[in-house]
């Protein structure tokens, strides 16, 4: 590992690189475009011989679809945008999802909803995590606290789309693709070698066709593909929630927060500690799936539990459905793409 | 017992005795029969690619013996795109409906052929929404009744037809553009009907020049115009006389660009 001062939108670009990212397609939009620019400038690097494809897309529909193709085609392909580029995606996403077709998104997200603010939200927590796309479609959700982490979960995301074959979605925010960081740059894999035996580029001697297709002409077909796509999510469900439990133990008041909102609130803790206090923190790293299960064998302690995120309350669901009726949980929404330690403390 | 089921048999690139879910009168089968069999005379059947599109032409895959993604509705030229930046050596193609390219996925169209991405589309213009039950198109001819234009299309309202080849030559990426009518001309022969080979045998030999475009690194477009007698409420016989007659006058069958000099060397 070497440590080098890293922006959060040329670690995110670096890392995908490292993994043998083949393709970037994108369409400008702030607070992202540092990371379409990046990978612009990266065209022709002799120390990424895979990475041959980049196109500024004409949106973010055009751009989704073109993932699509070439995640279709068994080859590593990506692109970051903002939320409503994200809505435009969610097309792509849903029909990605029911073909299993891999690719990753980095939503940087800003105010919402509408055009919002540029400034960092967690807004599209719940957009992201429900039903990414009509008809019950899904992403795996990946939050980084930090430049570091990013670089590990870019390369997570794209071991995961291609593991389960699935879209992959790292929910980040303007302060992480922005800051400057001093990061040991891991040592990234690629992340295939060769190519996937169900990708569509012709049979070239395969004796039956690959075909991926997202519609159905009879409903019991379509159930039972839902039925195999609803196995497989209970199995990402349980071998793929990520999350870290910081100073748990003796904890008397634990903060939940994921990414950026993380930071502060582990400077929380550290303030609380300083007073006296006993305070953890439990940090989703995954937002889909939800470590419920994690958080759950938190549960009878007397622990008071502190939900804080940047948006109006949208984790809060998923951290009371973990925890019951019977814990003591309280919400701290931050809108409009303001972090202060004050409102914290 | 049940439905008896045909063992379908392959035959090249197409299944055979596989029931077709394209109407009667429809050339939809007569379009794929010449792209399978312009893919293996080029010799290109294993690189071949079909993406899917959204409309009558997303049936197509049910027959056609090549690897396969759908696109969402519009999107194919995007998802092709995707593919071939990543694949070059695949052999690329679609046959959009005109509602799938020129209305919700004009956008992708014009810039998979402002790039000159290496691809082929087919265009399968039959004036309407077929699938969806007879809707206007942007292909719709003027005065033409429609089940969302039941009084005929008013161009004050709703515009006139969209010309997808003169669209596209106004930009410099395509390598080949190209329109020609697929249904067959009817022909009264001792008061009876048959129908004139030559539309298919040219429509060979625009499939064949449209994926030579593909091979020698061009983006091709082609129009084929064609029938809809289901939603047209029209006899076959008449839907086919309709388009020569009329059609061709709102769509007239030409070479809008051969920068490969495919069609020996002459320029339009």
């Amino acid at each position: 590992m070497t440590a080098e001062l890293l922006r959060g939108a040329e670690a995110i670009g670096l890392a995908a690189l490292m993994s043998g990212v083949e393709a970037y397609f994108g369409y400008p939009i702030t607070p992202s475009s540092e990371i379409m620019e990046f990978m612009a400038s990266e065209q022709g690097d002799p120390r990424f011989p895979r990475y041959r494809a980049f196109v500024q897309a004409s949106s973010e529909v055009e751009a989704v679809s073109m993932l699509m193709g070439a995640g279709a085609a068994g080859h590593l392909a990506m692109t970051a945008t903002s939320g409503p580029g994200l809505s435009l995606m969610a097309e792509g996403i849903s029909h990605a999802y029911v073909a299993e077709i891999p690719f990753l998104i980095v939503d940087v997200n800003r105010g919402g909803p509408g055009l919002g603010t540029t400034e960092p939200e967690q807004s599209d927590y719940l957009f992201v995590t429900r039903s990414l796309g009509h008809g019950g479609s899904r992403a795996i959700v990946l939050a980084p606290e930090g430049v570091g982490e990013a670089m590990e979960l870019v390369n997570r995301g794209f071991r995961l789309a291609f593991e389960y074959r699935i879209p992959v979605v790292i929910l980040t925010d303007a302060i992480v693709v922005h800051m400057r960081e001093t990061v040991d740059v891991p040592e990234l894999r690629p992340v295939l070698d060769g190519v996937p035996p169900w990708a569509v580029r012709g049979k070239r001697g395969r004796g039956t066709r690959n075909a991926l297709t997202t519609g159905f002409l009879d409903s019991r077909e379509l159930k039972e593909f839902k039925e195999g796509l609803e196995r497989k999510w209970r199995r990402i469900s349980e071998r793929e929630a990520y999350y870290e439990c910081h100073m748990c133990d003796d904890a008397e008041v634990i903060y939940v927060a994921f990414g950026i909102s993380a930071r502060v609130a582990a400077e929380a803790v550290r303030e609380l500690r300083g007073r006296g206090t006993p305070a953890g923190l439990f940090r989703p790293i995954t937002l889909a799936p939800f470590p419920s299960g994690a958080l759950a064998r938190l549960r009878g302690r007397g622990i008071r539990f502190v939900v804080m995120e940047m948006n109006e309350g949208q984790m809060y669901r998923d951290v009371r459905e973990a925890l019951g009726p019977d814990e003591d949980v309280e919400s701290i929404p931050m809108m409009g793409g303001i972090v202060t330690r004050s409102e914290v403390s | 017992m049940g439905a008896e089921v045909r063992q379908a048999k392959r035959i090249g690139l197409l299944y055979d005795g596989r029931a077709s879910t394209f109407c009667p009168g429809c050339e939809h089968g007569l379009l794929l029969k010449l792209i399978a069999r312009a893919l293996e005379e080029l010799g290109v059947a294993d690189r071949a690619v079909m993406v899917g599109t959204v409309g009558c032409s997303s049936l197509g895959y049910l027959l056609f013996d090549s690897d396969f993604v759908q696109a969402p509705h519009g999107r194919a030229p995007a998802v092709m795109a995707g593919i071939k930046l990543v694949e070059p050596d695949a052999v690329v193609f679609a046959i959009q409906g005109d509602g799938d390219a020129l209305s919700i996925g004009l956008q992708e169209l014009l810039y998979a052929a402002d790039r000159g991405i290496p691809m082929t589309i087919f265009m399968y213009n039959n004036m309407t929404f077929g699938m969806t039950g007879g809707q206007m198109a942007p292909t719709t001819i003027p005065g033409m009744r429609t089940t969302t234009t039941p009084r005929g299309r008013d161009v004050k309202l709703s515009g006139s037809p969209i010309d997808a080849c003169r669209l596209l030559s106004a930009i410099d990426g395509p390598a080949y553009l190209r329109r020609a009518i697929l249904a067959p001309r009817p022909l009264r022969v001792k008061g009876k009907i048959f129908y004139s080979a030559r539309e298919a045998l040219e429509a060979y030999r625009i499939v064949l020049n449209a994926f030579r475009a593909q091979l020698k690194g061009g983006f091709s477009f082609v129009e084929f115009v064609g029938t809809c007698n289901v939603n047209w409420r029209m006899g076959i016989d008449e839907s086919k006389a309709f388009v020569h007659e009329v059609g061709a006058k709102y769509f007239p069958p030409g070479l809008c660009r051969d920068i490969y000099g495919l069609e020996g060397g002459g320029k339009v």
